[in-house]
């Protein structure tokens, strides 16, 4: 007989889905989820502009937080609390490899290796590119509009990076997401496209009619701005050194077997370790088998100024309960 | 524990219908989707090919919970001899067909749980849920191939049940 409530006992949950979404570096502004807004959002289509990253495992937190007391008396007794340090970390393994899991789990900046032109010098992080090309008018986040001449330079199943010449700037570069901090002025005109994160692949492309590219994906960063140039690219790269950090506002979701959900939202959120990897055996048995190599991503939490109170924060715990369920 | 065990099957019967309608079995007259639970037919010489069989096993019950929580084991069988059309040549095809529905009809991983006692049906209020399948290896027997599916169905225990 159905009644109107049940004791919930402690959510059951398969796994952990993670979501990121951009912080603007130059504005050093985050992405706040809302989860009375937008807590019951369908898992497979996150409200703008967060991103899935699919399923994550081993996720863990860590809160580094001390406290000391405030002792007084004789013989001295604790007063009070006071939080001495704010601190919290999250590690996890992506389980699949991407344009943006490499980059959260590397802790520098992350480059594609934009196809290299005939004859030129070898480089670990890309030789000079083939000349890129301008998208005409008419383009939208999924077709890129082209000469037939430009049309004809690519082809279905490439990779395309959309992005402005680099003219010499300092500073966050990228967009929509900052791709790497300028310290110096650089001469590689390519260099925006070669850490941009506004990337796609191509599906197919037209070299009669409407030339151009169709995209099996939207750009990140919408229809190409004015300036906007492209190339293709066969790959990624990332380097064991450097001074950049990437910082992403992450927002991670266990949903409980009756419904319910628990988010974990981390407004800033900085990857802490050098890239690593991995290898879990497909066979638990057969070690030395085949194995899946996960990325490892490690981060460290920044606090914001919580606006409700002006307390400094670095996480969100928020809970929705099941249906029916007595709080 | 009967509610999540009638829930289960009616969502694994709904979901088999919608994955491959032309998967029915002829039971007491009646032209019915390809899955029946054992317990509740005449008793079966040998299980029928080409449809699914539920056979619940094990039970287990953690009264430690705020709700009660009830774990039942379940094992789906299920065996073909290919079709008359290829002599039997395509056997292995075929359960590998009747791996595919068992691997897509446990997704998603939970389904109401409803009161089948009642008509119609009453939904309760809290979800049956189960864990992914461990398929066992092939048991071959002259031209019959068969195979077993063994999943945990959890479920919790509701006022008045």
């Amino acid at each position: 007989m159905a009644t109107a409530w049940f004791s919930a006992p402690a959510p059951i949950a398969r796994r952990v889905r993670g979501y990121f979404a951009p912080v603007n570096r130059i504005a050093q502004t985050p992405v706040l989820f809302d989860p009375s807004e937008e807590g019951r959002f369908s898992l497979n289509a996150p409200p703008s502009p967060w991103i899935s990253l699919g399923w994550i495992q081993e996720f863990t937190r860590k809160a580094g937080s001390k406290t000391a007391t405030v002792l007084t008396g004789i013989p001295a007794a604790a007063l009070e609390q006071v939080r001495e340090t704010l601190e919290a970390q999250v590690s996890f393994e992506f389980l699949s490899w991407t344009k943006l899991t490499m980059a959260l789990a590397t802790g520098s900046q992350h480059m594609n290796l934009l196809t290299s032109a005939s004859g030129s010098t070898a480089s670990a992080d890309g030789a000079q590119a083939v000349t890129a090309v301008v998208p005409q008018s008419g383009s939208t986040a999924t077709f890129i509009a082209l000469a037939a001449t430009d049309a004809s330079k690519f082809a279905a199943n490439s990779i395309i990076a959309v992005d402005a010449d680099y003219t010499g700037q300092t500073g966050f570069v990228g967009t929509p997401v900052s791709g790497a901090y300028v310290r110096t002025a650089l001469t590689d005109v390519d260099y925006i496209r070669r850490v941009t994160f506004n990337l796609a692949l191509v599906s197919a492309v037209a070299t009669t009619g409407t030339t151009g590219l169709t995209l099996a994906e939207a750009l990140p960063g919408g229809a190409p701005a004015a300036g906007a140039k492209l190339q293709t690219v066969t790959g990624f790269v990332d380097r064991e050194g450097g001074s950049f950090y990437q910082e992403w506002s992450a927002l991670f979701v266990m949903e409980g077997n009756q419904g319910e959900r628990i988010f974990y939202h981390y407004p800033r959120l900085q990857s802490m370790a050098s890239a690593q990897e991995v290898a879990l055996p497909l066979d638990g048995k057969s070690k030395e088998g085949l194995a899946r190599i996960a990325l490892k991503g490690q981060f460290l939490a920044l606090p914001i100024i919580d606006p409700l109170d002006g307390e400094r924060v670095v996480c969100y715990r928020s809970f929705l309960p099941a249906a029916n369920a007595l709080v | 524990m009967q509610n999540a065990k009638d829930s289960f099957y009616m969502a694994l019967r709904t979901r088999l219908a919608a994955i491959n309608p032309e998967r029915t079995i002829l039971l007491r007259g009646a032209v019915r989707p390809g899955i029946l639970v054992e317990e509740a037919e005449a008793p079966l010489s040998q299980i029928p090919n080409d449809v699914y069989v539920l056979r619940w096993i094990g039970l287990c019950v953690d009264l430690d919970q705020a709700s009660p929580m009830v774990a039942e084991q379940c094992e789906i069988l299920y065996q073909t001899c290919g079709t008359q059309s290829f002599g039997g040549l395509d056997r292995g095809r075929t359960l590998s067909e009747m791996d595919e529905e068992v691997a897509a009809m446990v997704q998603p991983f939970y389904t109401p749980k409803l009161n089948y006692t009642a008509t119609p049906p009453a939904e309760m209020i809290t979800k049956v849920f189960w864990d992914e399948p461990r398929f066992s290896p092939i048991v071959t027997q002259r031209d019959l191939l068969s195979r077993s599916a063994n999943l945990m169905v959890y479920s919790y225990q509701e006022q008045g049940e």
